[in-house]
């Protein structure tokens, strides 16, 4: 069953179109990934589905249009979005961004802060901490715990493994993985590592230039042999 | 240094010290210092409520104005119109002037949020500069009795409140001019607190960090740069109100209704500690203090003091505090409260709890 279905999306920054209209799906449970060079549009076709930025297209989230919904609508619907670059927030410490995440709910807020800080133990120790101090690596993980603190069942994840150490984006793959196995979170993936990308992905969908320009499963994906060549590297 | 645990004996010995030493110096200055000492703090508690009505929009959320003596102009004129043409009773003024100004500043920010920045800026600079200009138009005189201003705004008789009892003649109006300031403070106070340190608050810090992240975190934006504006300039009415019950009168260049009011709420903020709740407080005392000991150094000094300031016949204290806030920015990037609290951690660190033992089962 298809979560979120976007056809003829159209998007971009005051006179300049960025995204030139094209369909886009992601089935409960499955994690999707968007992989494009620099400037495609992925963080673009991010904003526009979470209603940062106005857009012409249909998107329907769980059989709701939210075409022309407001981010916050969107996050009540349950998409929850971790900005490119992270973006927590450096003044207040690592249990407050944590608690800003859950800005849209006030039961068992608590009980679930210590369930992400199982998840992601690192982050308990700092947990008094301002999140300004935290390592990149230990940033992202709370961009994550935070934007899971909303209870969503889609999560936007724009390039995670931006500027982390390999073993570091192993680790929160791996944990991404896991949530979508084990929780049946579903997840659309931002990301340029192909070889990564290829690795998680349930289906894959390649942008360029505000286009879908192929799209597959990510066995069907790897197999063919133009894409091998611009994405893999071999 | 010494360490001392959260919550420990010797911790709650500190803090009721500190309390004590605060609550000594309140009453202190009312019963035992002079009539125009007494003024002066509570010219301090008017300009640290305006302060800290700034700081809830500008400290904490980061949208910067330049408006709010315009707000604050706003209070004054309500309370002074209503208690003279329509014989209001002074103390209903504050809740009418507050909603006023409530008002007023939603209206203002509506469309002003939506821009940000250098533009934002520019709009409440706008509002500034408007407002006296508005009050002095003609048409208007009938309501603000044009450039001339309103005066011998003032409680008929003062208001018999329980341990004050009956205060009379001049001293006896500064003594409840006091009090009346310190109330508001204090209510001042624990408004901001209990919106900075709620569900709340957090939006608002997010906004400052990160509006992007907040936004898609679920915060409306728009709906709550709004609300807080709105807050924040009733806080502000009502040190205007406070300040034209004080001194009786208020005018179109009367203290603190100009722009360069919004320059002074401006500094004291960010000398104190911009985002601190104790920020204005430690700056509206160090700019009422500097204001009073550098009055005359324009006209009558000389040596070196009369060299510096010698062509200048106002109060060097802005000039001073404009000089000061320069080097604090270098020196303590978060003002004088991050400064005091850097220097304190050298003489005692409170420990804080142990992290995950301190977790309420319920709620936030
Ligand atoms: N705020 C903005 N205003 C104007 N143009 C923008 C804005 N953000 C992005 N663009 C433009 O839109 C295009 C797509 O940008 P986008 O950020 O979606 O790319 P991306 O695929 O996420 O790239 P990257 O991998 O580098 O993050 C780019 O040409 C960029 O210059
Ligand atoms: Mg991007």
């Amino acid at each position: 069953m298809s979560l979120l279905s976007i056809t003829d999306l159209a998007a971009g920054y005051g006179p300049l179109e960025v995204l030139h209209g094209f369909d886009l799906q992601v089935n409960q449970g499955e994690i999707v990934v968007i992989l494009g060079a620099n400037g495609a549009g992925k963080t673009t076709t991010m904003r526009a589905i979470s209603g940062m930025i106005p857009r012409r297209g249909r998107i329907v989230f769980d059989g709701q249009d939210i075409s022309s919904s407001s981010p916050d609508s969107i996050v009540r619907l349950g998409i929850a979005q971790v900005p490119q670059g992270r973006g927590t927030f450096a003044d207040l410490t690592v249990e407050d961004n944590m608690l800003a995440g859950a800005y849209i709910r006030r039961d068992e807020v608590l009980a679930d802060v210590e369930r992400w800080f199982d998840v992601f133990p690192r982050l308990r120790e700092r947990r008094s901490q301002r999140a300004g101090s935290l390592s990149g690596g230990e940033q992202q993980m709370l961009a994550i715990a935070r934007a899971l603190m909303s209870r969503p069942r889609l999560l936007l994840c724009d390039e995670p493994s931006l500027g982390l150490a390999p073993l570091i984006t192993q680790e929160l793959f791996g944990v991404l993985k896991k949530l979508n196995a084990e929780e049946g979170l579903s997840i659309l993936l931002v990301e340029q590592n192909a070889n990564l990308a290829l690795k998680v992905a349930h289906r894959v969908y390649l942008l360029e230039t505000g286009n879908v320009v192929s799209s597959g499963s990510a066995a069907e994906l790897a197999a063919d042999d133009s894409i091998r060549k611009a994405y893999l590297g071999s | 240094m010494m360490k001392i645990n959260h919550g420990s004996p010797q911790h709650w010995a500190l803090r009721t010290l500190g309390v004590a030493l605060i609550a000594l110096i309140i009453v202190w200055v009312p019963t035992q210092m002079s009539t125009s000492r007494i003024g002066q703090f509570s010219d301090a508690f008017v300009l640290i409520i305006a302060a800290m009505s700034l700081n809830l929009v500008l400290g904490f959320t980061g949208q910067i104005s330049i408006g709010h003596s315009a707000f604050f102009g706003i209070g004054g004129y309500t309370a002074a119109i209503l208690i003279k043409d329509h014989g209001w009773s002074p103390g209903y003024t504050f809740y009418a002037a507050a909603a006023l100004a409530f008002v007023v500043g939603c209206l203002i920010a509506l469309p002003a949020l939506r821009i940000k920045g250098i533009y934002l800026a520019l709009v409440t600079l706008a509002v500034a500069v408007l407002f006296p200009t508005l009050v002095k138009w003609k048409k208007l005189a009938w309501l603000t009795d044009g450039a001339k201003g309103i005066d011998s705004v003032r409680y008929d008789e003062l208001p018999v409140w329980p341990i004050l009892g009956e205060l009379k003649g001049r001293d006896g109006r500064a003594v409840f001019a006091y009090w009346l300031a310190f109330v508001l403070l204090v209510v001042t106070y624990l408004v901001c607190r209990g919106l900075v340190k709620s569900r709340f608050g957090r939006s608002l810090v997010a906004i400052r960090d990160n509006e992007t992240a907040a936004a898609v975190m679920g915060v409306n934006l728009t709906v709550t740069k709004v609300l807080v504006f709105g807050v924040s300039a009733a806080l502000c009415a009502l040190a205007g109100v406070l300040s034209t019950l004080r001194t009786g009168v208020i005018t179109p260049e009367g203290q603190y209704v100009t722009l360069l009011g919004s320059i002074v709420f401006l500094l004291i903020m960010v000398v104190g500690g911009a985002g601190t709740l104790w920020g204005p407080i430690v700056g509206g005392l160090v700019y009422v203090w500097l204001d009073n000991t550098t009055r005359g150094f324009g006209s009558e000094s000389d040596g070196v003091i009369g060299f510096l300031f010698g062509w200048s016949d106002q109060s060097p204290a802005t000039l001073i505090l404009g000089l000061a806030l320069v080097i604090i920015m270098f020196v303590a990037p978060y003002g004088l409260v991050g400064l005091i609290k850097r220097l304190w951690v050298k003489v005692v660190v409170v420990v804080p709890k142990p992290a995950g033992t301190s977790l309420p089962t319920t709620g936030q």
